[in-house]
């Protein structure tokens, strides 16, 4: 069938008295409508805002073991029942004498081995050091920070980048991470001490991973000097050379070690972590769930009550000629204005929340960030809500009979 | 049908709950186009129903009645049928609060196809006629019985209907109010023709109509030409 222009602009213009109609309607009952916003909000909030943190935490986490240059660290044995992988070897952990990184090296596949010292330590409001020991380092769980010591050439196995300044050229300086230096209030000039001896700042980085942000990292000569392991290291990150699946390298380096060394490949490493990122994914869709439940029954109660209360006027509408269609577009056309008005509130809230939240450190080296997806989870809820608290009692509406309707007092 | 009755209904029955409430119990009456009738009886005797039934919001059990050429027995939804050849009036006018005069009179026109200029000029004109062009950007609140009762009959007659019912239009008025409402729904069904069925309990006001019927527990009982025109 075709349309001549003077029926569609008639058309549209039908539309548009109904469609005015539909925001009177709206703007009718004030608080009703604030009160069903406030429904659809909530879900759109709930769904936007933890997705913000679970999608930053989901994404940290895999940077952390998928950007990496090292396609698997290799740890002592001793340490591996932990699982302590490519990121652990702090504190208390059995270290790996530095000559088998020349050993590992030396291995088919391997295109490059390379040692790493890592340990922690309480720096808290102060920049005064701890003991100095490796042992010693991280006594008070609170505040730790980490620190990694690894030869500048080599920053980039660990996918550590400046972002800002440049790297350490001697046993005196350090590169901060971007969180650490936030929280210790540091940055390029800044000195430190650490284990007694003061440090300079030359350069902030950045690795995608929030713990290791919150880092200092510095010479492997100079953190061995100052933990006094010597000759030591906590891991070492290996490269597979082009064509060489890592995850058999890895075995063949194992099979070499059997007693002394494990190996923790960024796979099994990002089962694990893909494993704890689903319990926090599936805990963060559990709590949506809930508010979306609870708006959509807030929806659905807010918009049966609009109808109810509009039964008479119903029943003159139906009188009047307007059909089952038109009531039922009426009805749902309200719950879709009310959804779009939920969705600019429903964002705001989220990030109102995550930025408050984000204010008390809670979130600490978190930066959540919008994305379009979020952005289009957040609009479907809203219209999945509306559209569904408004179909039921829109479709009770279009089904009274006019005289019963018109009965109604 | 002949062609000049507007309305035929012949043996028309409705009960409700399940047969206990014989609400009509077999009519039959024809109406010419163009006739005003009046429908009287006590409450409860079908006379509100047998209204209904002719404006198509309501089906009967048994029997037939075609209405402006349409077997109102044979169709499901008779909405553009209403639209297109009805105008209700009822007893307490049942406007849309939150709309202005203006817009509850273009009510009806939402779901015809004429341009937004069109209605409005329509529902002006209307107004106009009925005198309300003062007061079309009011709200129906603001109104007295008789306003609100004059901005319900504009509604009514915005499509051009062939029929107005009128349910106890002047049942809620008083009397000075109501003389002035029944004039006017009897000066338009003279000027324009229209076919005007009332349903009063009131005499006086049934009298007015050229016809009155006298209907008592679901039958007509008596049918009376009216002289006093």
């Amino acid at each position: 069938m075709k349309l001549s222009n003077s029926s569609i602009i008639s058309l549209s213009e039908e539309i548009m008295k109904f469609r005015s109609l539909i925001l009177k309607n709206i703007f009718r009952n004030k608080s009703r409508s604030i009160l069903a916003v406030i429904g659809i909000a909530i879900g759109v909030a709930a769904v936007v805002g933890l997705g913000l943190i679970t999608d930053d935490l989901t994404e940290s986490a895999q940077s952390a073991l998928t950007a990496g240059a090292a396609d698997f660290s290799v740890i002592n044995s001793t340490n591996s029942p932990s699982g302590s992988g490519g990121g652990g070897g702090f504190g208390n952990n059995q270290l790996i004498n530095q000559a088998t990184i020349n050993q590992i090296q030396q291995v088919k596949g391997v295109s490059s081995a390379v040692g790493e010292l890592r340990t922690s330590t309480n720096l808290g409001n102060s920049t005064s050091s701890n003991s100095s020991s490796s042992s010693g380092f991280g006594a008070d769980f609170r505040s730790m920070t980490s620190i990694i010591g690894i030869d500048s050439s080599d920053l980039s196995m660990d996918d550590i980048a400046i972002t800002n300044g440049t790297t350490f050229s001697n046993d005196n300086q350090v590169i901060i991470g971007q969180t650490a230096a936030q929280r210790l209030n540091k940055t390029i000039g800044s000195s430190i001490i650490i284990s007694n001896k003061t440090f300079t700042v030359t350069g902030i980085y950045e690795t995608g991973n929030f713990m290791d942000d919150r880092g200092i990292v510095m010479s492997l000569s100079a953190l061995q000097n100052l933990t006094g392991d010597t000759g030591q290291v906590s891991l070492i990150l290996v490269k597979a050379s082009n064509g060489t699946d890592p995850t058999a390298l890895a075995s063949t380096i194992q099979q070499n070690y059997p007693n002394d060394l494990s190996t923790s490949t960024s796979l099994s490493g990002n089962n694990r972590m893909n494993n704890g990122l689903q319990v926090i994914s599936s805990g963060a869709w559990a709590v949506s769930l809930l508010a979306i439940l609870i708006g959509g029954i807030i929806v659905i109660v807010t918009m049966m009550k609009a109808v109810s209360e509009r039964t008479r006027e119903i029943g003159v509408l139906r009188a009047i000629g307007w059909t089952q269609r038109r009531i039922l577009g009426m009805i749902i056309g309200e719950a879709f204005v009310l959804s779009l008005i939920a969705i600019v509130v429903g964002l705001l809230l989220a990030v109102g929340i995550v930025e408050l939240i984000s204010l008390t450190h809670l979130l600490r080296g978190i930066n959540p960030s919008f994305s379009l997806l979020l952005i289009l989870k957040g609009i479907g809820v809203a219209l999945f809500l509306g559209i569904i608290g408004g179909i039921y009692p829109a479709y009770r509406a279009s089904r009274l009979s006019p005289t019963e309707a018109l009965r109604y007092e | 049908m002949n062609n000049e009755n507007i309305i035929e209904i012949k043996d028309l029955k409705k009960t409700y709950e399940n047969g206990v409430i014989k609400a009509l119990d077999g009519i039959n009456l024809e109406i010419k186009k163009g006739e005003s009738i009046s429908i009287i009886g006590p409450s409860g005797s079908g006379k509100s129903t047998l209204l209904n039934m002719i404006g198509a919001l309501d089906k009967a059990d048994e029997g037939h009645i075609t209405v402006a050429g349409m077997d109102l027995m044979q169709k499901e939804d008779l909405s553009k049928f209403r639209l297109n050849q009805i105008g209700f009036v009822f007893q307490l006018h049942n406007l849309i609060p939150n709309l202005t005069v203006l817009e509850n009179v273009q009510t009806p026109l939402i779901e015809t196809n004429i341009p937004d200029k069109k209605m409005e000029e329509r529902a002006r004109d209307i107004l106009k006629s009925v005198n309300l062009a003062d007061k079309i950007n009011q709200k129906p609140t603001k109104l007295s019985g008789g306003e609100r009762q004059r901005v319900a009959i504009a509604r009514a007659l915005v499509n051009h209907p062939s029929i107005i019912l009128a349910d106890e239009p002047t049942g809620a008025l008083d009397s000075k109010t109501s003389d002035i409402i029944l004039e006017l729904l009897l000066d338009i069904h003279k000027k324009e023709n229209v076919t005007l069925i009332m349903v009063t309990h009131e005499h006086n006001v049934a009298a007015r109509a050229d016809r009155s019927i006298y209907v008592l527990d679901g039958k007509i009982k008596e049918e009376k030409i009216n002289s006093t025109q």
